[in-house]
C-alpha cells in the first residue's frame, strides 16, 4: 500500500500521511469487509489508491494546477521511468508490455501517474472516448494475462 | 461536461484507474449500484489494479508503522465489530515488526511487514467473523509467549488453516511443521457458564498432550496460545473442561482438525 501511495503522490512526507489515513481506515472498516465482494488485497489497494489520488486532486486544485500543466509533456516518460525502476513483479512488467502502447500510456498514466482519463487525453493528443476505451481494454487484458500466469 | 447515461458504461475502466473526475463518479457509482454486470467486471478489473499495486510494493518507515499501529489501539473499529479494539493486534504487529531476524533481503522484510499488517487485517475481520479464513494468509498474537509466537509467524513454511467450530465460531491457526508449533487464535465462541473453559490439545500417535486453556476472550476473540511439540499425524482438537483445566479431554472435541502436510 506504501509504494502505491508513495507512486501517486510523490512527496515522502504527504505520502506517510496518507498511509496513515489508508491504514487506520482499513482498521476501522475491517469488519465491513466482504470477502464475496473481492480479494482483501483488492479492497486495501483500492482504498489506498483512491486516497493518494483524492490528496493529489485536492492540492491540484490550488496554484499546483498550473505547474503541473507545464510538465505534462514529460510525464508520461517520467512516470514510465519511476514505474519501470521499481517494477520488481517481472510478471506485471512482462503483462503491461503485452499491451498496445496506447493501452499501456493510458492505464499507467491514470493508476501511476494520477491522471484523470480527460488528462490522459489531453497529454496523449486522441480523444476522450478513446483513452477510456483503452483504459477499459488494457485492464481486460492485463487482468487476462495476470490471471493465465498464475 | 457531464456524460450521457449511455456513456457511462465506457467508463468501467477509468473508474477502476481512479480517473473518473469527481462530477462523474457518484454517477458512475450509482449506475454500478443498479448494474449487477457492472460491479461484477469492476470487481474483476480491480483484481487488476492490485497487481499494479502490488508491482510498486515497497517499505513504510518503521516509524510510520509504529504510529498506525498506536493508533489503530485507540482507535474503535466500525461495527460489527464492537467496544474497544483489544491490544492483542497491536503488540502482535509489533512483535513480528521488531522480530529480531538477520537483516535480509527486500524481500524478508516485506514479507514481515504484510504479516503485520495481514494481523491488523485479519484480527479485525476475524472478530465480526465477516472474513471466510480460507485464503493462505499469516495471523497471529501475543502475551508472554509473544517471542515463540512472533517465530512462528514468521516461519517460512508457516501456513494458516481455519475452521469452524461445531458449538459456534471459528479458529484460526498459524502452523510451522519446521517449528512444530502452531498458533491458535478463536472468534465467537459461545461464552461458557462459570466454572468452565475451553482447552486446547494436539492429539495423535504420541497420545493426547494439553496446549493449555484458552484465555476468556475479549470482543469475542481470544488472543492467541502457541502450542508447541507438534508431531507427525497430530490433529489440534478443542474441548469444553471445568476451569481449571483437565489432564486429559472428558468431553468430545468441538473441533477437531487433522494438521498432515
Amino acid at each position: 500500500m506504501f509504494g502505491v501511495v508513495r507512486t501517486v503522490v510523490r512527496d515522502p512526507s504527504q505520502a506517510e500521511e496518507v498511509l496513515q489515513e489508508v491504514l487506520l481506515e482499513v482498521w476501522r472498516g475491517a469488519s465491513r469487509f466482504k470477502p464475496g465482494r473481492g480479494s482483501a488485497l483488492a479492497w486495501m489497494t483500492t482504498i489506498a489508491h483512491r486516497r493518494a489520488i483524492d490528496r493529489v486532486r485536492a492540492e491540484n486544485r490550488s496554484a499546483e494546477r498550473q505547474l503541473r500543466a507545464a510538465r505534462h509533456a514529460v510525464a508520461y516518460d517520467e512516470v514510465a521511468e519511476t514505474v519501470e525502476a521499481r517494477l520488481d513483479r517481472e510478471r506485471v512488467r512482462r503483462c503491461l508490455g503485452s499491451l498496445t502502447r496506447l493501452q499501456c500510456e493510458s492505464v499507467t498514466l491514470a493508476y501511476y501517474g494520477g491522471y484523470t482519463f480527460r488528462e490522459v487525453a489531453a497529454l496523449l493528443g486522441v480523444p476522450e472516448g478513446t483513452v477510456k476505451t483503452r483504459m477499459r481494454d488494457g485492464l481486460i487484458r492485463l487482468r487476462d494475462c495476470l490471471g493465465a500466469d498464475q | 461536461m457531464r456524460l450521457r447515461r449511455p456513456e457511462l458504461h465506457t467508463l468501467a475502466g477509468a473508474y477502476a484507474l481512479d480517473a473518473v473526475p469527481e462530477a462523474d463518479r457518484a454517477r458512475f457509482e450509482r449506475h454500478l449500484a443498479r448494474c449487477r454486470a457492472c460491479a461484477r467486471e469492476q470487481r474483476e478489473l480491480r483484481e487488476a489494479t492490485a497487481r499494479l499495486a502490488g508491482a510498486v510494493a515497497a517499505d513504510p518507515p518503521a516509524e510510520l508503522v509504529e504510529r498506525v499501529i498506536a493508533a489503530a489501539a485507540q482507535t474503535r473499529q466500525l461495527p460489527p465489530a464492537t467496544g474497544p479494539a483489544p491490544a492483542w493486534p497491536a503488540r502482535l504487529i509489533h512483535q513480528v515488526w521488531n522480530a529480531r531476524r538477520p537483516p535480509g533481503p527486500w524481500r524478508a522484510r516485506r514479507r514481515r511487514l504484510a504479516l503485520a499488517l495481514a494481523a491488523v487485517f485479519l484480527a479485525a475481520a476475524a472478530a465480526s467473523g465477516a472474513i471466510a479464513l480460507t485464503a493462505e494468509h499469516n495471523l497471529g498474537a501475543a502475551q508472554q509467549s509473544d517471542h515463540a509466537i512472533a517465530e512462528v509467524l514468521n516461519a517460512p513454511d508457516a501456513v494458516m488453516l481455519t475452521s469452524r467450530v461445531k458449538a459456534g465460531g471459528a479458529a484460526t491457526i498459524v502452523m510451522s511443521h519446521r517449528d512444530h508449533a502452531l498458533v491458535f487464535t478463536t472468534a465467537g465462541l459461545p461464552p461458557l457458564p462459570g466454572g468452565r473453559g475451553y482447552q486446547l490439545w494436539l492429539m495423535g500417535p504420541h497420545g493426547d498432550r494439553s496446549a493449555g486453556l484458552l484465555p476468556a476472550p475479549h470482543n469475542g476473540m481470544t488472543s492467541p496460545v502457541i502450542a508447541t511439540g507438534l508431531a507427525a499425524g497430530d490433529s489440534v482438537a478443542l474441548t469444553v473442561e471445568p476451569a481449571a483445566g483437565s489432564g486429559h479431554p472428558t468431553s468430545s472435541p468441538i473441533l477437531m482438525l487433522s494438521l498432515t502436510a
